[in-house]
């Protein structure tokens, strides 16, 4: 029962990255604290990502203050449908997509029916920081929702599915998928029980699928069957990872990647501290991955001669 | 250059060096604090402190009094603790050349009884013998006959064991009785009349000897008369020697309370004195006789710059913080070596400390009631959707008022349980409230739970090592050790390993390789 307490050396002869290690190994060495704000604000991501040509869904508006609030009507028309951020939330949290609406209806892409006041009271939170890192206060970033593709239909309960690129001195070094579940709410944090499907970097190829931490091999709600996942534009779903590097100077770093229909990969967020279940979802090691790049891949490189590179390893 | 310097000195190398000059430190200092402060590793440890009374008893004739009482001296190596003089009227005088209190009283009549309190500790009868040298002495002037009997004596002494005084003594003994013997001594001699015929013998032989007068410390002991040993100059150094057995040294629990031939007590202008001894035991913490023995080791300045010269109040809040560096090892070991994912950083922590304050069972019972009715309360708060500061600070006004509520109801229903709220930090439970309920939104029932167990897990494993009457002993005793466990933590922000619960995360991780 607790033979797991012996699992050290194996876990160490099979490169996997601890919690401890990643911290003082890799984003204390190649994060600088400085450039945490790039990308914990989300507005100043946004901005810098389009200044890059990097996709990302439009920005429709910024509610900064209180007063403005009761103007979120006259900030989202002329749009069908908008999503509601705190610029400095993580992991999904306080995100409201609103996928059809009137003037005291809206209806929420979780499928509740929410009044005016409702709304009012959620950018309220927002902006007093209940979503955001430590509390401080935020500003309620409006945007355009994301047409997704129906080629994740089947394979994603509700919400969204999104890529994930693990991403190391500018080099693609892992890529995972996050499918929402019943269990997970529509959203897609491994934690609360979304599935997660570790690709390989080069192919784009499924790998091994998990949810909660154990193999599996279908979506548990939809039956797909987790190996027959292909994501298009693979190409180009590294080049946004890539570019991220670029646009943030840091060493380590999780790009959040969706598929719009009608525009392709787009960077929902970039995290500079990103997780490690996506060892779990690959069943690799990262610290082997980030060995090779450090010892084998060549410096200097712009961002789509990185992706090639990495590309050109799979074959 | 650089770069070989660079990994010469990297930072857990640096930090080891450290670690190990704290040790050092540490453990030189605990040394110092044991051997010169007398401080013990042991909490219940206990010094020896023993009261020896003597009371003197004489009736005045009606004029002036001078009473002269031999008395024991730093000088001798005593560890006095304290002396006290209780003679009411009399005038008193320390004579410390000649280690004697002189008290002189005008007009006395009647029945005298004075006082004198010596408080004595430590290794009371181990006191170093004087090292001062003896006065060259002369051999006694003999009658012809004494002089026979002299060496008789020490012809008979060749048959005895011992050294040469032990010999001696020996002989004296055996031959006290014998009619060529009751010469020199009579037959109903004293102890007194005893020794100095001994010092007599032995000065025949150019020996210096002197008389020392001893007690057996006994609980609640009366004597008369302090028991006479004798001190003799040989080879050296003094030694001390029974005069009945002639055994070396003093036995265990024996004090010398005086030493050389003078009178014990001289009263003059008053008649049928008597001083009586008496003793009685009690204790102390070596904590509370630290600044004797420096003083005795002559290391006071140490001492003195030490946190166990302050009052007692600020000795006491440093006592209470000396033991936070240790519940913050337990933190940084529970969170970076083993893994658990706490509220807050160090709310288990203040919990723990909470919990030494409340005793385990009833605060932990009563601070689980507090949370499960905060967590209630913030329930039926969220449907009001107010805003996130108003929202805290009611939690916060609420556990302030359940607070006050349960300590008067626990009080008037005299259920500690129930009282116990009150040591609770108020914004670490508003905190952990909230913080509760916002994960119970967001991410469900079990992760909240999971994350409420392990805060109180943490900080009640912080809560036994902190709360260890023999931890808490140690760590104010030779609060040096913080300096480890600075050095310790800082290390520990290095660790690069596994986490204990990475082992059982990452399990599949192995499964798949092989």
């Amino acid at each position: 029962m607790f033979e797991w307490i012996f699992n050290g050396k194996k876990l160490r002869e099979n490169g996997v990255l601890g919690m401890n290690d990643r911290n003082y190994s890799v984003i204390a060495k190649y994060n600088k604290r400085s450039l945490y704000t790039l990308v914990d604000d989300k507005v100043k991501t946004k901005r810098l990502a389009n200044s890059i040509n990097i996709n990302t869904p439009k920005m429709i508006g910024i509610i900064e203050f209180q007063y403005q609030v009761k103007n979120l009507l006259d900030i989202v028309k002329g749009y069908d449908t908008f999503v509601i951020k705190p610029a400095h939330g993580s992991g999904g949290k306080g995100v409201l997509v609103i996928k059809k609406y009137d003037a005291e209806h809206f209806y929420s892409a979780s499928g509740d029916v929410l009044s005016f006041k409702d709304v009012y009271q959620h950018v309220s939170n927002t902006l007093s920081g209940l979503f955001s890192l430590g509390g401080k206060y935020d500003v309620a970033l409006i945007e355009e929702a994301v047409n997704f593709s129906d080629v994740f239909k089947n394979f994603s309960y509700h919400g969204v599915p999104d890529v994930r690129v693990i991403v190391y001195k500018g080099f693609p070094a892992m890529v995972m998928m996050r499918l929402a579940t019943k269990e997970s709410g529509g959203r897609a944090n491994l934690h609360q029980g979304a599935v997660g499907v570790g690709l390989d970097v080069s192919t784009g190829l499924p790998l091994n699928a998990v949810m909660h931490n154990k193999p599996i091999f279908e979506h548990p709600d939809t039956k797909a069957n987790l190996m027959d996942l292909r994501v298009p534009f693979w190409r180009e779903h590294l080049i946004i990872g890539s570019l991220a590097y670029d646009m943030t100077g840091l060493g380590y770093l999780g790009a959040d990647i969706v598929l719009d229909e009608n525009r392709g990969p787009m960077m929902l967020e970039v995290n500079a501290r990103p997780g490690l279940a996506i060892q779990i979802a690959n069943g690799k090691g990262l610290k082997t991955r980030l060995q090779e790049i450090d010892e084998k891949y060549p410096l200097g490189l712009s961002a789509e001669e990185r992706v090639d590179f990495v590309l050109n390893q799979g074959k | 250059m650089k770069l070989n310097l660079t990994r010469f000195f990297t930072v857990r190398k640096v930090l080891s060096l450290l670690l190990i000059c704290a040790i050092a430190y540490s453990t030189y200092s605990i040394y110092y604090k044991v051997k010169y402060w007398g401080f013990s590793l042991s909490p219940k440890a206990v010094t020896d402190v023993w009261t020896v009374d003597a009371k003197i008893s004489f009736r005045a004739l009606g004029g002036d009094v001078k009473v002269s009482l031999a008395v024991p001296n730093d000088r001798d190596g005593f560890k006095i603790l304290s002396e006290e003089i209780v003679a009411k009227g009399y005038k008193i005088t320390q004579d410390k050349i000649n280690s004697r209190v002189v008290l002189e009283g005008k007009d006395k009549t009647g029945k005298q009884n004075l006082y004198y309190r010596l408080s004595i500790y430590d290794d009371a009868q181990n006191v170093a013998l004087n090292s001062l040298l003896p006065a060259k002495i002369n051999r006694p002037i003999l009658s012809e006959e004494e002089t026979i009997q002299m060496r008789k004596i020490w012809e008979l002494s060749e048959l005895q064991k011992g050294d040469k005084i032990q010999k001696a003594i020996l002989a004296i003994n055996q031959e006290v009785n014998n009619p060529t013997m009751s010469l020199i001594l009579p037959l109903d001699h004293t102890a007194k009349e005893f020794a100095e015929k001994v010092i007599q013998v032995l000065a025949y032989k150019r020996i210096p000897a002197r008389i020392a007068r001893t007690i057996k410390l006994e609980e609640g002991r009366k004597t008369e008369k302090p028991d006479i040993m004798l001190e003799a100059y040989y080879d050296g150094h003094w030694t001390l020697y029974d005069l009945n057995t002639a055994k070396i040294g003093l036995p265990k629990n024996w004090v010398i309370i005086q030493r050389g031939g003078v009178s014990l007590l001289d009263v003059k202008g008053g008649e049928d004195s008597t001083v009586v001894f008496s003793v009685l035991k009690s204790v102390a913490s070596p904590l509370k006789m630290a600044e004797h023995r420096a003083k005795a080791h002559d290391e006071l300045w140490s001492y003195n710059y030490s946190m166990y010269t302050l009052p007692v109040f600020e000795q006491n809040t440093l006592k209470w913080l000396m033991i936070f560096p240790l519940a913050i090892l337990v933190v940084v070991i529970m969170r970076n070596v083993v893994g658990v994912s706490t509220m807050g950083t160090f709310t288990p922590m203040l919990l723990a400390m909470a919990l030494v304050r409340t005793g385990f069972w009833p605060g932990l019972i009563c601070f689980s009631v507090m949370i499960a009715l905060g967590l209630v309360m913030r329930a039926l708060v969220a449907k009001l959707n107010l805003l996130l500061v108003p929202r805290i600070s009611f939690v916060v006004i609420f556990v302030i008022l359940l607070i006050q509520v349960l300590t008067v109801v626990g009080y008037r229903l005299n259920y500690t349980i129930v009282s116990s709220a009150i040591f609770f930090p108020i914004i670490i439970t508003a905190w952990i409230i909230e913080r509760a309920s916002i994960t119970w939104e967001e991410e469900g029932a079990v992760n909240t739970l999971k994350e409420i167990l392990f805060t109180f897990i943490t900080a009640v494993v912080t809560y036994f090592v902190i709360s260890n009457e023999y931890v808490r002993h140690v760590m104010f005793a030779f609060n040096e050790l913080n300096l480890v466990i600075l050095f310790v933590v800082m290390l520990l922000g290095t660790y690069t390993g596994y986490r204990v619960t990475e082992l059982m995360r990452f399990a599949p991780l192995i499964h798949k390789e092989n």
